[in-house]
């Protein structure tokens, strides 16, 4: 009995929350304040997302070049190891992804950035090929779940733009994609140590 | 089945359906309700198609485009504001910010997805943000009584003195079973999305609505019994 009670409040409830009016307007016109805003902002108004995508974009690429570099740095010292030993690099290495650099659908990607992209990524898929094996596995695997990671984020700032926690979280990501490079330089380096680790170590 | 719609001709301002002329039966204009269905749909679709051209009119720089945005949606946007801070001022100040946000956000908006909900997304991100600056140094703003009655004036509500003690209970609701209640119980979103709106458990926000309810249906209650 008390529970068909219950169940008759609680649909009250809900038919008296429904029944309010979802839109109320504002006492005054808001909109003049607005616009004067937007008008302060104006020359960037609508180009200021793509701006700011495209600051993302071009921090990114700058991370791109120092890990591309700092692998480079590392792998020629490899390769001279290597030479040393007498044993061919793989000649290739499928399945090898680049850096993630990756923004989500909704970013629309600057056309020139993500040619640079291309490019550094060539590049670096070139050079982890002459990486070992199982140091390139590590790298691929951490590689492939970072841009699991900065996916998710991007999803999650479609739905929620301007989230400065998500934003956060995302250049968090980049950060931690080179600080990876750093260690894979430190793992990979051998008598000059020091050097790249570093310069890596400042850039972060 | 059939709608009767006297006099609800083209050319009397009503709803234009794009379909076949209306019949005229012993002077009275009919509309099937397959044509009343269809005509909806279409309104819809038209309506759909025109908010898309003005988000991507906005997206490009136009602040005319933006305007009609704003007007076609900020009594909802304000709605929601005012319903979650119970602060006049506050969500005044949210409505600002949401709209700002927008504008500035618009080129990354994906527009097959819902405007209102995405505007509606930024909103609770404003009021959130409202929250942590002011830190919940204002209490609940008598005011907003003020504004929700002009409002159920008018939109000539029936028994605008019940709703009003619905809005006041609300109001006097701690602030975070009032946001759930608002997002769940007035704008009808799901545990699942009002939790991701509000960066909470799912668990959270079903106990938060059950703690929202109770308390409101005992504040009605003794409304009620003022009454």
């Amino acid at each position: 009995m008390t529970q068909t009670n219950d169940t008759g409040q609680d649909e009250r409830l809900d038919r008296a929350l429904q029944s309010l009016p979802r839109g109320v307007e504002p006492t005054r016109d808001l909109w003049p304040r607005i616009e004067a805003r937007l008008e302060r902002t104006a020359a960037e108004a609508p180009a200021q997302a793509p701006r700011r995508a495209w600051a993302w974009q071009a921090a990114a690429a700058v991370l791109l070049v120092a890990g591309t570099a700092l692998l480079t740095a590392t792998l020629v010292q490899r390769s001279r190891d290597a030479s040393l030993a007498q044993s061919p690099p793989p000649a290739a290495v499928p399945g090898v992804r680049a850096m993630p650099a990756v923004f989500g659908p909704a970013h629309a990607p600057n056309p020139e950035y993500d040619a640079a992209r291309q490019q550094l990524s060539a590049m670096l898929q070139q050079k982890m090929a002459q990486m070992p094996l199982s140091a390139r596995q590590k790298l691929e695997a951490n590689l492939a779940e970072m841009q699991r990671a900065a996916a998710e984020i991007n999803a999650a700032l479609d739905q929620q733009p301007g989230d400065p926690l998500l934003e956060e979280l995302l250049l968090n990501t980049y950060h931690d994609e080179l600080a990876m490079l750093a260690v894979v330089n430190q793992l990979t380096s051998t008598s000059d140590a020091g050097t790249p680790a570093d310069a890596t170590r400042m850039q972060l | 089945m059939r709608l009767n719609f006297a006099g609800a001709g083209a050319g009397q301002g009503c709803v234009a359906f794009p379909t076949s002329p209306p019949s005229r039966v012993g002077g009275t204009t009919r509309w099937t309700l397959a044509e009343a269905q269809a005509g909806s749909e279409i309104d819809r679709a038209r309506e759909v198609a025109e908010e898309r051209a003005l988000v991507e009119a906005a997206a490009a720089g136009s602040t005319a485009a933006f305007e009609k945005l704003y007007r076609r949606h900020v009594a909802r946007v304000h709605g929601l504001c005012l319903r979650m801070t119970a602060q006049r001022e506050t969500a005044e100040d949210c409505v600002q910010e949401t709209f700002v946000q927008a504008w500035r956000n618009l080129p990354r908006f994906e527009v097959r997805s819902g405007f209102a909900t995405w505007l509606h997304r930024i909103a609770v991100n404003a009021v959130l943000a409202q929250k942590r600056r002011r830190f919940e140094s204002l209490g609940v703003d008598g005011s907003v009584d003020d504004v929700i009655a002009e409002t159920l004036a008018d939109a000539n509500v029936s028994d605008p003195g019940a709703r009003r003690d619905i809005e006041a209970a609300i109001a006097s609701l701690p602030r975070g079973a009032r946001h759930v209640l608002v997002l769940c119980g007035v704008y009808g979103y799901s545990h699942d999305e009002t939790s991701a709106m509000l960066g909470i458990a799912v668990g959270t926000c079903k106990a938060q609505l059950h703690r929202a309810r109770q308390l409101l249906g005992a504040r009605l209650e003794s409304a009620e019994e003022d009454r």
